[in-house]
């Protein structure tokens, strides 16, 4: 605690020497500690050259205003006499005085001198330890050994990091540290720390941890990071060392909205296919009842689609919905959305922000073909204690963080709920009785050990249910728990440890029909474990590597009687267990300032296990009931089948200039678990289904070219990306397939062969009254499906449209700020409508026409085209008040364009009509009021 | 596997809307042979409808399959012949068919092609237990009851026709007189001279056929038992105003024809929610031997049709309130007048009648009210009591 307090009176002292500098007009103080010797001969050199060569031979550093001495020169000729002495000599007749502090700082300045120390007794405690007390800070030697880090939080000191008399390893000298708010304590994620002579970059990882490798001397460290003011920091380079960097929130929230974290990252960072969004971009887009909705924005971006309104199924590049990993912290999350897709399962006012890896996956992540969705939550306020609470139409939020132990551990707690009941009795009379309500609950804990380990939990926790017509009662929810371990072994390497568990489920059940009356349950849990070690190895080499491991069970299916009089019979699909391991590596290696690259290899592994009986299929024909061989036993913990093999992950960019570079990558994936669906909505009783012996798993691959130019001085980012992806064995259904409650399901899916390629530009402005983005997609998805042993070729074995190729797609996000407290957003997109099957004639038959089908996806549904808005009014500004309020108001489908969700024909009264149906058919205002406290 | 997806969604549905829509696709000249019915391994004869594919947007008739050569054929290589009835209607003799044998349909179109179905087996199809009905939500639902003591029939089909005796609102004794040249309304008059009422167009019977496709398993029971909701009618309608009655056939289905059935439901009954199953192509028995590649619709079983009936009459449903929605108008008999307050409307009975018998005033209502045979028939069915 002592020490706490001598560094905050570390601060408020280098201020008072800010002070001292403009106002104490005392004599020279030449205070002669100063005992290096210097020699050397200088002949009519400026002073600054002379200055210089002085800190060569000293190692003392002069601090000067170089516009006073633009005239003098100094012609000296010295030998062995002490520093000082030379200086008395050099400056002799001159105005120029100077001081020196025993920290090896000297000062000069014309006409006056700076105290550098303070006089006795301006402090109580000082106790006038001069020693200690000027610029301590700056020179709290600090070397890999010691351990403690420094806190830097002034701009224009100099800060010395590490000590000189420790001899470096080989490699260069790393500086290492935490990137903090200095307001909450919350780490700053994705902040650019970075010199400019020589080019040498870095970005602070989710704990806001950075380690660079610097040249020794004097640099000029630069921090850069949204949402946050850009600082520097002036620091003297001896040896390794660590330094913590408090950076300041810009206080007007509303000054900006910036899509991508960090400035220029799109030009510099490595990784293509890369969107970053934060949770203030998200904010400021409209969507339908008015909360932010992190998934619906994730939508805008190029190369993400979905089928429609109301569906949260993403569809990256071409991928099925069930491709994406989506990671919130670290637990997987199967159902990501509420209210069938109406709403994202994210409590907004708990996350962060949202990352979306396209292109280039990190090796560390790997077991889904498309996408990863990386969620991030808030650590939390580490010192005081505070909260948000939103009121919508539908829905409200809560928040409250606070630390635990102050700038050691926080917490924050997160809940949302809906009584969207009042909606439901808007419905006509045969809803009368519907009920529908949701809710999700967050916790996240972080506990900082000691300075090299902290410990992070996460909790997170989503229910729906809904009763509708007290018929049906549908219940899914997510569980999941997680807990972290990071330890900082040095300033070069770290090490995550996590595990945890995740859980989801539904369950259907329907007692109208008391015969039929039954229950329909099914669940996925997984258990992992995560080790991941992060290796700065020099300035050139960044290694990361790790294992992971997730222990799968899923009960495919439950079917129970309900209630007494129900005849329906016990149906327990055998349950699937597997184990998915990966162990992975990947080097950056920055060749040279311009080129770097990046390869990762990450070799995955699938065991899946018994008990269960599987069947044997006669080989070469169709997989169908008849062709049922033999069925195998396997035992409890027998290994039923492996699967295994390598996955690439490459990256390289070629830096052209500072604002321009040009990107590669290539990728494989496998993924081993799959969804089954024949619906063109990810609908929540969708099945995930192992792979076991019969079904295979999927296999992707994909390469990518980016060009990236930035504008401005990297206010306008620009891009431009083209893509290829091969998909292999994933699984369509047949036609009428079977998918719940099926034991033999590999009879009704089949194999298919995609590809999906693309063009993706954006344009991105950052900042000013203006900005928002801009992005436009052109994207093709073809399935096929030639295997004449699958029993039944689809479309005549040629390639057909999957359900979510819409090939031009235009989104346009602006923002326009009236004042700090008044903006407006406005949001459009178009695309074209997606594939549909569409009946080619009719026919009479069982009293009616009836329509009649034939190929898959052979047509589309009229265009797409919607556009929002929404303003923003945020209370006053004051930093003292209690509370802080702000209003989103907004229309949206402003224009109520009726877009089309599907065409359909049916067959009514014997009478086959076609009819068009929309979502949300007619404009949706919305009003939200959020409070923060 | 049913679940009621789509009752979640029609929620979604109806803060959305649905609009009728007519996507601009040209569809292609199909004509492919459509295949209905079921080899009769009961009493009376089989009965196969031969009709073709066509164009989606064919305002036309049904385009039926004439001069066809249609046959039933039994593994033994027996035969037994189809005639056509008309309207693509194929009928035989009842048939005696041996229950342990395989049977299937053969059939050659004009243009030289053949068709068959899969050989299946002979079916027997449980008797119906009952048809019962509740009273919910104001309305009546009915339900069917059957069960197979042996329990392997499993699945099912059924075929219905509803028929109501209904009356018309108002009577009728008058009728409008022309002006034989111009054929203009001049007036009203009597139908007959002696003033009595109309009685053929008041009271009348309605059919309706089923349209939709009525299946259900007990797979997923302990019992080879059904309850099953048919019918519901809405209350206060005029289905149950007097007399109603249900004719319920009821045909055991094989798994493969079951699974046939609920794909074209499926396709064509349960489409418009937001989770949708895609729709699928359909494929069922039939199979074309002289183009294998040809899209054939159908599947044709050996099975047995059991039929039930029953009455439910006004009396039996206390508070129907059926309100016909009728009103009348008085109208002068006058030429102006009529054109004036009795446009689209038919004359009923006199309301006043001058000391000399002619009509003064009378009262007018909608054709609907006052004519029954408008939407169903005066002919009264041989079944009704």
């Amino acid at each position: 605690m002592l020490l706490n307090k001598i560094i905050k009176m570390k601060h408020r002292f280098c201020l008072y020497v800010g002070l001292c500098l403009l106002m104490f007009s005392t004599a020279v103080n030449a205070q002669k500690k100063a005992d290096s010797l210097v020699s050397g001969m200088y002949h009519n050199i400026p002073v600054h050259q002379f200055l210089l060569q002085l800190e060569t031979q000293t190692g003392y550093r002069f601090y000067y205003d170089t516009l006073i001495f633009d005239s003098v020169k100094v012609d000296l000729s010295v030998k062995s006499l002490p520093l000082l002495n030379v200086l008395d000599l050099a400056f002799k007749n001159t105005a120029i005085s100077y001081s020196a502090d025993n920290q090896k700082n000297i000062f000069i300045t014309k006409g006056l001198a700076v105290q550098s120390t303070l006089p006795q007794g301006f402090f109580v405690s000082g106790k006038g330890n001069s020693k200690d007390t000027l610029f301590v800070k700056g020179v709290n030697y600090l070397g890999d050994t010691s351990g403690k880090s420094q806190n830097a939080t002034q701009e224009n000191k100099l800060y010395v990091i590490g000590e000189e008399n420790i001899t470096n390893a080989p490699g260069g000298i790393t500086v290492a540290g935490y990137v903090r708010d200095a307001k909450t304590g919350e780490p700053v994620i994705g902040a650019s720390v970075y010199i400019e002579n020589p080019r040498i970059g870095v970005f602070t990882d989710q704990y806001g941890y950075y380690s660079i490798t610097l040249p020794k001397g004097r640099n000029t460290l630069y921090i850069q990071s949204i949402g946050m003011y850009d600082t520097k920091r002036q620091i003297l380079v001896k040896g390794s060392g660590k330094m913590n960097i408090e950076t300041q929130q810009e206080v007007m929230t509303l000054k900006r909205v910036i899509v991508s974290a960090e400035k220029a990252s799109n030009v510099k960072g490595l990784q293509m296919g890369v969107q970053k969004i934060d949770i203030k971009s998200i904010k400021q887009v409209p969507v339908a009842f008015g909360e932010a909705d992190i998934l619906k924005v994730v939508l805008t971006l190029p190369g993400v689609k979905s089928v429609g309104e109301a569906s949260t199924g993403l569809n990256v590049r071409g991928g099925s919905a069930d491709q994406n990993l989506i990671l919130f912290n670290d637990a997987t999350i199967y159902n990501p959305s509420h209210f069938f897709g109406m709403f994202s399962a994210f409590n907004p006012e708990v996350v962060k922000d949202v990352e979306l890896y396209k292109a280039s996956v990190p090796a560390k992540y790997g077991g889904r073909l498309s996408s990863v969705l990386e969620i991030n939550s808030r650590e939390g306020n580490k010192k005081n204690i505070s909260g948000t609470a939103g009121i919508g139409l539908l829905t409200s939020r809560i928040n409250i963080e606070g630390p635990l132990i102050k700038d050691k551990s926080s917490f924050i707690i997160g809940g949302r709920t809906t009584y969207a009941n009042w909606l439901l009795n808007l419905l006509p009379d045969e809803y009368k009785n519907s009920k529908a309500g949701f809710y999700d609950l967050n916790l996240n804990i972080n506990h900082q050990i000691d300075k090299k380990s902290s410990i992070y939990l996460t909790a997170y926790m989503s229910s729906d249910r809904f009763n509708l017509n007290s018929d049906t009662v549908y219940k899914y929810g997510n569980q999941n728990l997680s807990l972290k371990y990071k330890h900082l072994f040095n300033n070069k390497i770290y090490m995550l440890v996590t595990a945890g568990y995740d859980h989801y489920d539904y369950d259907i059940s329907s007692s109208r029909n008391p015969i039929y009356a039954y229950s329909l349950g099914f669940d996925i849990n997984q258990g992992y474990f995560k080790t991941h070690f992060n290796y700065y190895l020099s300035s050139k080499h960044t290694l990361e590597f790790g294992l992971n491991s997730i222990y799968y069970k899923l009960h495919p299916g439950n079917y129970k009687p309900m209630g007494k009089e129900s005849l329906v019979v016990n149906d327990i699909m055998q349950p699937e267990q597997a184990l998915e391991s990966a162990l992975y590596l990947s080097d950056k290696y920055n060749i040279t300032d311009a080129l770097s690259v990046e390869g990762g290899l990450r070799y995955s592994m699938f065991n899946s296990f018994g008990p269960a009986s599987i069947n044997n299929y006669r080989p070469g024909v169709p997989k169908t009931e008849d062709n049922i061989i033999s069925t195998t036993q396997y035992d409890k913990g027998k290994i039923m089948k492996t699967y295994h093999g390598p996955e690439i992950r490459l990256s390289a960019r070629y830096a052209l200039s500072s604002e321009l570079s040009l990107k590669a990558a290539y990728n494989t994936q496998r993924q081993y678990i799959h969804v089954l669906s024949n619906t063109s909505a990810m609908a929540p009783t969708d099945i995930w289904k192992l792979s076991d012996p019969n079904i295979k798993p999927q296999f992707g691959d994909q390469v990518s070219l980016g060009l990236y130019k930035n504008f401005k001085s990297n206010t306008i980012e620009t891009s431009v990306e083209v893509y290829y992806k091969r998909i292999k064995d994933y699984l369509d259904y047949k036609s009428g397939a079977i998918l719940i409650l099926n034991h033999h399901i590999e009879t009704d899916v089949i194999s298919t062969k995609g590809k999906a390629y693309g063009v993706e530009l954006l344009v991105k402005k950052l900042t000013g009254k203006l900005n928002g983005w801009l992005s436009y997609t052109y994207s093709r998805t073809l399935l096929k499906m030639d295997d004449p042993n699958a029993g039944e070729i689809i479309n005549k074995g040629m390639y057909y449209p999957a359900n979510y190729d819409k090939p031009h797609d235009f989104t346009v996000i602006g923002n326009y700020k009236f004042s700090h407290r008044f903006s407006i957003s406005v949001n459009t997109t178009y695309s074209t409508g997606r594939p549909i099957t569409l009946p080619i004639g009719k026919f009479y038959y069982a009293g009616a026409e009836r329509t009649l089908y034939a190929d898959r996806n052979a047509n589309r549904i009229p265009d797409y085209f919607r556009t929002d808005f929404s303003m923003n009014i945020e209370g006053n500004h004051k930093v003292h008040q209690k509370t802080h309020n702000s209003f989103s108001i907004g229309v949206y489908n402003m224009l109520g364009r009726k877009n089309p969700y599907s065409v359909y024909y049916v067959s009514e009264n014997g009478i086959v009509n076609g009819y068009k149906l929309s979502i949300f058919g007619s404009p949706i205002p919305f009003i939200n009021y959020n409070i923060r406290f | 596997m049913k679940i009621l997806l789509c009752f979640s969604f029609l929620l979604i549905i109806s803060i959305g809307c649905k609009e009728v829509y007519n996507a601009p696709i040209v569809s292609p000249d199909t004509g492919y042979l459509v295949v209905e019915g079921f080899i009769n391994s009961g009493q009376g004869p089989t009965s196969v409808t031969l009709t073709r594919t066509t164009k989606l947007y064919n305002a036309g008739n049904i385009i039926y399959e004439h001069n066809a050569q249609v046959t039933v054929e039994g593994e033994s290589n027996e035969s037994f012949p189809l005639y056509e009835f008309g309207n693509g209607v194929y009928q035989s003799q009842p048939l005696s068919l041996n229950n342990a044998e395989k049977y299937r349909i053969h059939i050659k179109t004009t243009d030289g092609k053949e068709y068959v179905s899969d050989f299946t087996p002979v079916k027997a199809t449980p008797d119906i237990d009952s048809i019962s009905w509740k009273r919910e939500n104001g309305g009546v639902q009915l339900y069917i009851n059957t069960h197979d003591p042996q329990n392997n029939t499993r699945y099912y089909q059924w075929k219905y026709e509803q028929t109501w005796e209904y009356h018309s609102t108002y009577f009728n004794s008058l009728k409008y007189t022309y002006d034989p040249s111009t054929q203009e309304i001049t007036g009203v008059d009597y139908k007959y001279p002696d003033a009595h009422v109309d009685t053929s167009i008041f009271k009348c019977w309605k059919t309706v056929n089923s349209t939709s496709i009525t299946i259900a398993s007990s797979e997923k029971l302990n019992q080879d038992l059904i309850y099953l909701p048919l019918v519901y009618i809405e209350p206060a309608t005029e289905t149950l105003s007097i007399l109603y009655s249900i004719n319920l056939r009821q045909y055991a289905l094989s798994q493969q024809a079951y699974q046939f059935y609920q794909k074209i439901k499926k396709n064509t009954e349960q489409l418009g929610s937001v989770f949708d199953p895609q729709p699928s192509d359909l494929q069922g028995n039939i199979h074309c031997t002289t183009n294998p590649t040809e899209i054939v619709v159908g599947f044709v079983e050996v099975t047995q049709e059991k039929i039930q009936r029953i009455f439910i009459s006004n009396s039996q449903v206390p508070d129907w309130n059926y309100r016909p929605g009728c009103y009348i108008a008085e109208v002068d008999n006058n030429k102006d007048s009529i054109a004036i307050h009795a446009t689209g409307l038919v004359p009923g009975t006199p309301s006043k009648v001058t000391p000399f018998g002619t009509v003064a005033v009378f009262y007018a209502s909608e054709e609907r009210c006052i004519d029954c045979t408008k939407r169903g028939t005066n002919v009264k069915p041989d079944f009704w009591p």
